[in-house]
């Protein structure tokens, strides 16, 4: 029960870390603190019923994380180079 | 299940680390900061018979996700978290409030499950017992290949995301290919096209 609890802290501070962050990169890390928390809160909850599935659950999020951050560095990078700044408050084109 | 010395020290140093990836204002001590959380994370995931995923944890997550993290900030000089003018001056205590409620609530709901009285065994979380359910294709085969072709696809859009101009080129006029796909020495004709490119 006690991991539940601190997938549910780590989840908020890494909430906390996407709204306050301003470079896109720092954005991206604090997403990846939340993914990570609710992979923990699977891996609990398959301890405490015995369920083997949540942990294939969790290898697929590994995977998935690992696509994401792919992409997701790879946009970061393209932007830096029209941009010249990863910083999130210059990259409001698309604001009316 | 009991909470011991070992369990608190553990919820300690998550909690410390997590803050630290979002409070440090160096983003390569804040991707260090992330890789001691995962490993926490992995020492976590062998407590709670998983083992198999905490090592896929410790290769994936902390080897390779996290190097790549800081790849890219060294790559892009973007260490510094303070960059231009900042347009929301009081958001951080807004956002600790609304941290502060997200996390009561998530508290409150994950102390309010029962577990089941007698959970069976897991196994320990080892391959052999991870194995039979992945590879069944009536249970997680499909989505198995199904995630590897995501890798796949993933991994050729971060490719032709770093260089779409020089690939569309190069895929769209195969009979006339254009000047800059010669080996030139100047490096100028280059910056013009992508200052045309520029909106």
């Amino acid at each position: 029960m006690i991991w539940l609890v601190a997938s549910a802290l780590l989840f908020s501070i890494g909430a906390y870390g996407a709204l306050t962050r301003r470079t896109a990169i720092l954005m991206f890390l604090s997403i990846e603190l939340m993914l990570n928390a609710a992979a923990l809160s699977l891996v609990s909850f398959s301890k405490l019923t015995g369920s083997l599935e949540a942990q294939v659950v969790v290898l697929f999020i590994i995977a998935i994380a690992a696509a994401e951050v792919a992409v997701g560095l790879g946009l970061i990078v393209a932007i830096f180079r029209r941009r010249e700044t990863t910083g999130v408050d210059e990259l409001r084109q698309l604001r009316g | 299940m009991s909470i011991g010395f070992w369990e608190v020290l553990a919820l300690l140093v998550l909690v410390g680390t997590g803050l630290a990836v979002v409070r440090l204002q160096n983003a390569v001590h804040a991707a260090l900061a992330l890789i001691a959380n995962f490993l926490v994370v992995a020492g976590v995931y062998v407590a709670l018979e998983a083992r198999f995923v905490a090592m896929i944890q410790i290769i994936v997550y902390a080897g390779a996700i996290v190097v790549l993290f800081l790849f890219v900030i060294m790559l892009l000089s973007a260490a510094n978290a303070n960059v231009g003018q900042d347009l929301l001056p009081r958001l951080p205590w807004v956002a600790a409030l609304g941290a502060l409620g997200l996390a009561g609530v998530l508290i409150y709901a994950v102390t309010r499950f029962q577990p089941p009285a007698n959970a069976p065994a897991l196994g320990g979380g080892l391959p052999q017992a991870l194995g039979p359910l992945l590879y069944d294709p009536e249970k997680w085969l499909y989505a198995l290949l199904v995630v590897g072709f995501l890798l796949l696809v993933a991994t050729v859009a971060a490719v032709v995301l770093i260089e779409p101009e020089r690939i569309i080129a190069a895929t769209s006029h195969p009979a006339h290919p254009r000047q800059d796909q010669k080996p030139s020495p100047s490096t100028g004709q280059q910056k013009d096209e992508r200052a045309v490119v520029k909106p």
